[in-house]
């Protein structure tokens, strides 16, 4: 039977997520890509026009990573709604390192 | 300058006179059985969808400072105040990452403060109160030059005479005991349902701007060609061109640094954070991220408003008549180029743009006192009724605090103190985001580490001469790296240091055994997507709970 490992489709979603969000920030960071007048569009030198259009260039990245990792999300959510209510003050652990996000 | 234009002002009037209604009104909208509690007046029930978030956090973020003082920096400079642009670009998919495990682990113990995660997350009072400092002292002079946003207007629109300094800064007091009366009567609903007024505003006011102003000074072509000849030309007072057209290689860094502590800074700012957890659910964030951009694109092009007003012939020289304030190029701008009814909407919209994030930040400072220092330190027995009374008065006092600011002191103050609250504020990030993955850095450490950056950053800001002023401070937020030999900009220089301290600190600390702090947190908790009706109210006592 095919088995679904949802931790294995949890990494590989991050992993996908990592990868647009790096590409994202990357572009606008690394400055020497687009310190240039040229080519110039639309009377815009390099500089300008770049920097705008990277805008919706990031929206869309960004919508793409919450496409893919919506789902994963969804399996942590669920596995920490049964804890969140019975969270109080008395289930103080120590050193707990986080979850997988 | 000296009469006030009927039309643009009685738009301006008008359009002030319907937001107040609307913030009045707002108490009433999604109507709650007691507004007296942080979770309804402080985070506006934390219910909001993305829709509503999308406004308020896109009302909240983009200030009157950005459509001021992004314009004004690109006018006096070009390329480099750019920046701007690129941190609004990158601050998204950055807070994409960490935002949610943030919202998740505060609505399930109720946190209404970044300070709040951080005391239950290390177990620690200091550091929560370091936070919840650095949180209010880098607010403060952010509230303060929402009204210098708005008093940029007020002085090209001629409004309040130069007679006496009290009949000058009547019109901006008027505006700010308004904003105070319905903040205090509807808590964060007010701001939330003004910034659809508000963005509405922005977004025909920048749309109508692009394209009408290029038109009227002979196309962008023009444009760039008389901003690439003026920014070539030799500043007197520094002995070196005004600026570029495109960022040098020996800016490159300082633009990149930035751009990059700009992003990591900007949802450390309480009124960010008080933005984020007023969502209903934890995708509404991601979401957002996705959909904010929306609003850099109008941060990029109003920064091209600021290369309009250096190509729009009459504003340099009325701008030079105003003792070089650059701040009023914008201002000037749609004065010289709208008929006067566009203006009134263009000033309405600055105006209303500062209101919004002023109320914000208003309550999340008021939030962060009430929580991490009344009741934490002064009265642990608060009820929920009497914590919401602290904050509506605190936020009175905060918004009169800030009233002070630019009156007492000198605006240039004000900005200094603006920019040292970037800095500030920056380093609060390794606590806070580095909680919300592990546990592993020791309190102390963190405690340290905040507290040397702080110092460093502060000093390193001061001694940043103002260009061709020789012995003159905070002329800048960029200083030289020894080591590495570029520009930099001081709050990423002093976050480096603060997470060196830090780590060092906590491999000594941890070699030592010295205690970590209970942490009440756990790890399914930061994943957690509660049902918005199953939040439980905000503890009475905080301290009754609190460890060693």
């Amino acid at each position: 039977m095919a088995h679904h490992n949802p931790h294995r489709t949890h990494t590989a979603a991050w992993i996908s997520v990592t990868v647009l969000l790096v590409i994202a920030v990357a572009g606008t960071l690394v400055v020497p890509i687009y310190a240039r007048s040229t080519p110039a569009f639309a009377d815009f030198p390099f500089f300008y026009w770049y920097q705008i259009l990277w805008v919706p260039v990031v929206g869309i990245l960004t919508g793409i990573a919450y496409l893919i990792i919506r789902p994963a999300d969804a399996t942590g959510a669920a596995e920490g709604a049964s804890v969140a209510s019975g969270a109080s003050s008395d289930d103080a652990g120590l050193g707990n390192t986080g979850g997988a996000l | 300058m000296t009469h006030v234009n009927a039309v643009s002002f009685t738009i301006l009037i008008v359009l002030f006179a319907v937001v107040t209604i609307v913030g009045f009104a707002a108490a009433r909208w999604r109507r709650t059985e007691n507004l007296m509690h942080l979770n309804e007046w402080g985070l506006g029930g934390r219910g909001f969808g993305t829709f509503v978030s999308w406004f308020l956090l896109g009302g909240d973020l983009y200030t009157a400072y950005t459509f001021i003082a992004v314009p004004a920096l690109v006018y006096a400079t070009g390329a480099a105040g750019f920046f701007a642009l690129s941190y609004t670009i990158m601050v998204f998919p950055i807070v994409f990452v960490f935002a949610p495990r943030l919202w998740s682990v505060s609505r399930v113990h109720h946190y209404v403060t970044p300070a709040d995660f951080v005391r239950g997350r290390y177990g620690s009072r200091g550091l929560a109160l370091a936070i919840a400092l650095t949180g209010i002292l880098a607010t403060m002079p952010y509230i303060a030059l929402q009204l210098v946003g708005m008093q940029a207007v007020l002085t090209v629109m001629g409004v309040g005479g130069t007679s006496s300094a009290f009949l000058k800064d009547l019109p901006l007091l008027i505006a700010f005991v308004i904003l105070a009366g319905y903040t205090f009567a509807s808590g964060l609903r007010a701001p939330a349902l003004i910034a659809f007024v508000k963005d509405t505003l922005i977004y025909v006011m920048i749309i109508v701007a692009i394209i009408y102003i290029p038109i009227r000074l002979g196309g962008w072509g023009h444009i760039f060609n008389t901003v690439g000849t003026h920014l070539a030309k030799t500043n007197p007072k520094t002995g070196k061109p005004f600026g570029s057209l495109v960022v040098a290689p020996a800016g490159e860094w300082a633009y990149a640094t930035l751009a990059l502590g700009s992003a990591l800074a900007l949802f450390m700012y309480p009124h960010a954070i008080t933005g984020v957890f007023a969502a209903r659910r934890r995708n509404v964030i991601r979401r957002n991220m996705a959909i904010l951009p929306a609003y850099s694109l109008v941060l990029g092009l109003v920064a091209l408003l600021g290369y309009m007003a250096l190509a729009a012939p009459g504003v340099p020289p009325a701008v030079k008549a105003n003792g070089a304030n650059a701040q009023l190029s914008v201002p000037l701008l749609f004065q010289q180029m709208f008929p006067s009814w566009f203006a009134g909407v263009g000033f309405a919209a600055i105006v209303i743009g500062a209101l919004v994030p002023a109320a914000i930040m208003s309550i999340a400072a008021a939030n962060l006192f009430t929580r991490n220092i009344y009741v934490e330190f002064f009265n642990h027995e608060a009820s929920p009724a009497h914590q919401t009374r602290v904050a509506q008065f605190v936020s009175l006092l905060v918004k009169a605090g800030a009233l002070a600011f630019v009156f007492a002191l000198s605006k240039t103050f004000s900005i200094n103190l603006q920019l040292l609250g970037g800095i500030w504020i920056l380093q609060t990030f390794p606590a806070i985001v580095a909680g919300l993955y592990t546990r592993w850095f020791h309190r102390w450490a963190l405690v340290i580490g905040w507290a040397a950056a702080m110092v460093f950053g502060t000093v390193a800001a001061y001694r940043v001469p103002v260009p061709g002023t020789a012995g003159s401070h905070f002329g800048g937020s960029t200083d030289t790296v020894p080591l590495i030999q570029h520009t930099v900009y001081i709050g990423v220089t002093a976050i480096v240091i603060n997470l060196v301290i830090s780590v060092v600190l906590t491999l000594v600390f941890r070699a030592l055994r010295l205690p970590a702090g209970a942490d009440e947190t756990l790890p399914a908790h930061y994943l957690a997507d509660p049902e918005p009706d199953t939040a439980a109210p905000v503890r009475v006592s905080a301290a009754a709970e609190a460890s060693p």
